[in-house]
């Protein structure tokens, strides 16, 4: 069969790359086809269904959604705890990834362990091992008490401290990897000439290395808050009766009354409400001039 | 090298993993078999030895346990029945829960099959109902921490409330289900047990509001409470009894009192378009039958079964735990199932903006 040798060139740029460097379109979307199946198959279908069942008698779930008071404010709640985490999760995360990219040899490899250990241990046995730390007769019960410094037990389970605090260690990996992958891209020179021209460490970090390690910290950060936004097993597990967050009220519209299409408006709330908080994070990133100068 | 050995090993660990999701729920399924979905832990080991077991060795059906929390087999069966994919054949849901409308939706009604219990005597009335049969009965009840000998112990919801003469912590269940609180509160306000319901939500929690600072332990989990009462948490608790009775085994100085108690039981309910049903309702017959099968779980797990049979079998250390008939009478409470249920969703959303 004879090809216009017109449209055989075509034919050969949609499949053979134009450089060395880049795949053809039809390539690349022939490899990036299973992942967009598996996504469509494995989270748009069952979204739009949630999305569906949340309408299944028209808005009156959204309705009485808004007519009470505790839905919103548990929301509210959430976003706090989130935010809190978020930023606990950057402030000892950074200088954790700060010192991976410094560490060489045997400091590196327990460095990296002690981030990625914890990251493959479940989050039910972390939220156990608070539970052992932070109980009546803890560990820190007893030391604080052993040191006199506490006369009687202090209560520190079931607060919402310690949700704060468990979802803080269960997430720092998720801040600490994407902070560490910005940093360690930074060449070396940038800080040498920022020394070269005479700044001092501090200076040389806050106005070189902090500012081009921006979109790691955002990456981090909204990994974070994201994650935390529907974190169900370690409030339920440490957390008190104060510390009601959006996934317990869906947990028990789900299970112990079987409202579904109610516990599905709830879950489209906060879907939607995250979707929100990713534009503007997208939105707050695209605006920042670090950002544009790294990729 | 060592890299090409590591793409190696993920490579096998892919398919591996890939071939495990691509296999059949139910490779080569057993021809007589029964799944049946309980609560795990010493339940199931209970069960399984005095139930089960005896069961498979006398009919040859194989019985397969899942487990899962109440609440998690209630949704999981739902959805099973939902989307036309049941793999269960019973599971066992709170005798409340049992008379719901939802229940209705989810399960077979067995009053067909009940009929065939009516000329059993030893039965007790309720035995086989519509939403499922009767597996036991147990209570949630007032505990205590044993301290002096001499001393008065709380044995009234009154008690628990008064906390000059009974000093120390108090523990309240918080797990999604707050009737039996609200119902405690209106008894230590003086309400009679005759007039507790429908109950009076208002009053109960303005009661519920004099003790909040006192409440030192909301447990979600019956482990929490047993944790919280080992680690002093809390010396005045209301909790459940086979937990209670656990304890006591353990040897903790730990005390309850049946006139402050709701009596709780479990139905054994038959999922719609069960793919075994008819060896499930043979395994819900041989409990019901068998007053040997009930004592031996029963005193295990410190229940009461239904049959009247059945207690004379049991233990003298298991019955001495069982509230007696007079204690029954003037004091246990039966709670009204129809008005819970119908207010189920009320209850949750006061008690949700009460305790957060």
């Amino acid at each position: 069969m004879n090809i216009e040798p017109s449209s055989r060139r075509a034919l050969v740029t949609v499949i053979r790359p134009r450089n060395a460097s880049r795949y053809a379109p039809l390539t690349s979307w022939l490899l990036t086809l299973p992942l967009l199946a598996t996504f469509a198959v494995g989270f748009l279908y069952p979204v739009s269904k949630l999305v569906a069942l949340s309408f299944a008698s028209g808005s009156e779930s959204y309705l009485r959604l808004w007519g009470e008071p505790l839905y919103l404010s548990v929301l509210t709640t959430t976003a706090m705890t989130a935010a809190a985490v978020t930023v606990f999760c950057l402030v000892l995360g950074y200088p954790v990834a700060f010192a991976m990219t410094r560490f060489k040899g045997k400091a590196a490899i327990i460095t990296a362990a002690c981030v990625f250990v914890p990251l493959w241990t479940s989050v039910l046995i972390r939220s156990y091992a608070w539970i052992v730390l932070l109980q009546r007769n803890g560990i820190i019960n007893d030391s604080l008490q052993g040191a006199g410094l506490t006369e009687q037990p202090l209560k520190l389970l079931y607060t919402q401290g310690a949700v704060i605090l468990g979802m803080t260690h269960i997430l720092l990996p998720f801040a600490i990897l994407p902070i560490y992958a910005t940093l360690r891209t930074l060449p070396p020179d940038f800080a040498r000439a920022a020394a070269n021209l005479g700044a001092d460490r501090a200076r040389t970090f806050m106005l070189i290395t902090l500012p081009l390690s921006l979109p790691g910290v955002f990456a981090g950060g909204i990994l974070c808050f994201v994650l935390a936004l529907g974190f169900y097993i370690t409030p339920a597990l440490i957390g008190g009766p104060g510390s009601m967050l959006m996934a317990t009220l869906i947990g028990q519209q789900t299970t112990v009354l079987l409202d579904w299409p109610f516990a599905a408006a709830l879950s489209t709330i906060l879907l939607t409400f995250t979707l929100i908080i990713v534009f503007l994070f997208r939105r707050a990133l695209s605006l920042s001039k670090g950002f544009q100068s790294v990729h | 090298m060592i890299s090409r050995q590591i793409t190696h090993a993920c490579n096998l660990a892919c398919l591996i993993v890939v071939a495990a999701l691509f296999m059949p729920a139910r490779l080569a399924a057993a021809q007589d078999q029964i799944v049946i979905a309980s609560t795990g832990g010493a339940y199931d080991r209970a069960l399984k030895e005095a139930w089960f077991d005896p069961f498979t060795k006398e009919t040859g059906i194989a019985v397969t346990i899942v487990s899962a929390t109440n609440a998690e087999m209630r949704a999981k069966a739902a959805a099973m029945v939902k989307s036309n994919n049941v793999s269960w054949d019973l599971y066992l849901e709170g005798e409340i829960q049992a008379a719901s409308d939802a229940h209705r939706e989810v399960t077979e009604d067995l009053t067909a099959f009940c009929e065939r219990f009516s000329t059993k005597t030893d039965l007790v009335s309720n035995a086989c109902q519509a939403g499922g049969a009767l597996l036991q009965s147990t209570a949630t009840l007032l505990v205590y921490r044993e301290k002096d000998e001499q001393q008065e112990t709380p044995a009234t919801w009154a008690d628990m409330w008064d906390t000059v003469k009974f000093p120390g912590g108090r523990a309240f269940p918080n797990f999604d289900d707050p009737w039996r609180v609200l119902a405690a509160a209106l008894l230590a306000d003086g309400v009679k047990k005759d007039e507790l319901f429908p109950l009076d939500v208002d009053r109960a929690f303005c009661k519920l509001d004099e003790i909040r600072g006192d409440v030192t332990l909301w447990w979600k989990t019956g482990d929490q409470s047993v944790q919280g009462f080992r680690n002093g948490e809390y010396d005045v608790g209301q909790i459940w009894l086979t937990r209670a009775r656990a304890m006591k085994n353990e040897g903790l100085p730990i005390g309850w009192s049946y006139k402050a108690s709701f009596l709780v039981g479990d139905r054994i309910a038959l999922i719609k378009g069960a793919p075994n049903r008819e060896n499930a309702l043979k395994l819900v017959e041989f409990w019901l039958d068998n007053p040997v099968v009930q004592a031996k779980a029963c005193d295990i797990l410190s229940c009461t079964p239904p049959s009247t049979q059945a207690i004379a079998l049991m233990s003298d250390q298991a019955r001495e735990s069982m509230p007696t008939t007079e204690e029954i009478k003037d004091s246990v409470i039966i709670p009204d199932a129809t008005w819970i249920n119908a207010n189920a969703p009320l209850l949750l959303k006061r008690w949700n903006e009460w305790v957060r």
